[in-house]
């Protein structure tokens, strides 16, 4: 049986920021279906990978495709193939819920009919409706990261890229958004970051640890489980020049 | 389409936010005691001036000082108006995002623009309209009044391409306020010491904004004033869009 194609490549993906390099030869690819942890201590260069997997950064070497294609080849029509929630999610603070949502959709160049059954329909999936016209400066961070993951989602993407999805939830969104991920995972590749074992153990199928920039396991979780902690323990305690 | 969303979401953001309507009633308010007190000066000295044949009418004495007072005000606003466009939205990730939407740097810059462009324009509009409401009594001339409104909307849209400029450059908005305050102010004054001394300014009076508004002021639409405002937009915003689209390869 052909194994099923890479929905997403990165290959040998290199950066370097303020003069520092932030990933070395960075490799993994993800299917369809497939949750990927991306796993690392602070500073290890998750958000700069994902960052450059949702077409913000440039990477330096080496390249990322979708299906194949490279992403800069045609920049517009491959980032309508990816939602990006970055971790700090970027709203307007002095736009309601409806108008932020309504502006994305314009921004992805949704046609209004299908802009507005995309905002229907992202609104009463993330639980959204009540507060649809509050300004998104009054949210709480739950709040705020269930219209970063509705603004991610209105184009309906392939590839969903979460930054630290779970960062600031108390365990009732966490629960939420576990329930709310395995929803969305089928037909789509779903990559996020996270240094919190527990919560990737939770949603994902998939595990790559990165350290000082460099990936130091790639592997299904089922293969891992009960081991994933010592592991992840035994990689981050590695001095960054021994990673490199 | 990007750049006219991206002019859109600005827009409505100026619209609700308190600072903006703030500087637009500090800026009327001072207009309209301007206006009142130009008005007042300009009856007081009528009896006092030549016929109207030879002697200043109501565009010279009132008007052209009024609007050039305007754009004084506008070296102020400009550099507000524009400081949270870039620097604001970068450090809270928002450029990222609209990046991250299949927004290009061109769109990004030009939709930014044209969002504090129009609120400039129409608070130039508001103040316009003062002298307008008079010119039924006054019998103005027209054709200098509207020489005078191009050249103030042509000199406001270059301000506030710079104040985009300086905000696409610098990582703080007060910076960005500074650096547009200093680079209007530097413009405006730039010819000074030589127009004191009595002199020609030469290329520095070339540079110099007063040097292409005056003519404007007096009726005198030249296609060079006009060449300079959009050497100063275009310039500004070319080195905002370059900057802006680097920013994937900076970081």
């Amino acid at each position: 049986m052909a194994a099923t194609p890479a929905l997403l490549e990165l290959d040998h993906v290199g950066r370097r920021l303020a003069g520092r390099a932030v990933l070395h030869d960075v490799s993994f690819s993800l299917r369809r279906d497939d949750v990927l942890g991306l796993l690392g201590v602070n500073g290890a260069g998750k958000s700069t990978t994902l960052a450059i997997i949702a077409g913000v950064l440039r990477p330096d070497t080496g390249s990322v495709r979708i299906d194949g294609k490279h992403v800069d080849d045609d920049g517009r029509t491959m980032r309508d193939r990816i939602g990006w929630v970055p971790e700090s999610v970027p709203l307007w603070p002095e736009l309601t819920v409806a108008e932020a949502l309504d502006g994305c959709g314009r921004l992805r160049g949704l046609p209004k009919p299908t802009r507005k059954t995309a905002l229907e329909r992202e609104l009463a999936r993330l639980e959204l409706t009540d507060i649809a016209q509050r300004l998104c400066g009054q949210l709480s961070l739950g709040q705020k990261r269930r219209v970063g993951l509705a603004q991610a989602l209105l184009h309906d993407p392939d590839l969903l890229v979460l930054d630290e999805p779970g960062n600031g939830l108390d365990p009732v969104q966490a629960a939420q958004l576990r329930e709310l991920i395995a929803k969305l995972k089928p037909g789509r590749g779903i990559i996020l970051s996270s240094h919190d074992l527990a919560e990737v153990e939770a949603m994902c199928n998939r595990v790559v640890i990165l350290h000082a920039g460099r990936v130091r396991h790639d592997g299904a979780l089922e293969s891992q489980r009960g081991n994933l902690d010592a592991q992840f323990r035994a990689i981050a305690a590695q001095p960054a020049s021994t990673a490199a | 389409m990007s750049a006219l969303t991206v002019a859109r979401i600005d827009l409505k953001r100026l619209a609700v936010r308190p600072f903006a309507w703030t500087l637009a009633g500090i800026a009327l308010a001072m207009m309209a005691w301007q206006f009142l007190l130009g008005v007042s000066a300009f009856m007081h000295a009528q009896p006092t001036i030549p016929g109207p044949a030879s002697g200043p009418g109501y565009v010279d004495a009132v008007v052209a000082p009024y609007l050039l007072n305007y754009i004084q005000l506008c070296l102020v606003i400009a550099p507000l108006i524009t400081m949270q466009a870039l620097a604001g939205d970068r450090g809270a990730q928002r450029l990222a995002l609209l990046t991250a939407s299949g927004a290009s740097g061109t769109q990004i810059v030009l939709g930014k623009f044209i969002a504090r462009l129009a609120f400039l324009w129409l608070l130039l509009i508001v103040v316009a309209t003062m002298p307008l409401v008079l010119g039924g009594a006054t019998h103005p001339d027209w054709g200098q009044f509207g020489a005078a409104l191009i050249a103030s909307a042509l000199c406001v849209a270059a301000l506030t391409a710079i104040g985009i400029a300086c905000s696409a450059f610098t990582p703080e908005p007060a910076l960005a306020a500074t650096a547009a305050l200093l680079i209007g102010e530097g413009l405006s004054l730039i010819d000074a010491g030589v127009r004191i001394a009595g002199g020609e300014g030469g290329w520095l009076g070339y540079l110099a904004l007063h040097t292409h508004l005056a003519p404007a002021m007096r009726g005198l639409m030249r296609s060079e004033d006009i060449v300079y405002f959009l050497i100063i937009i275009a310039l500004a915003l070319t080195l905002a869009i370059r900057r802006i689209a680097a920013e994937r390869e900076r970081g």
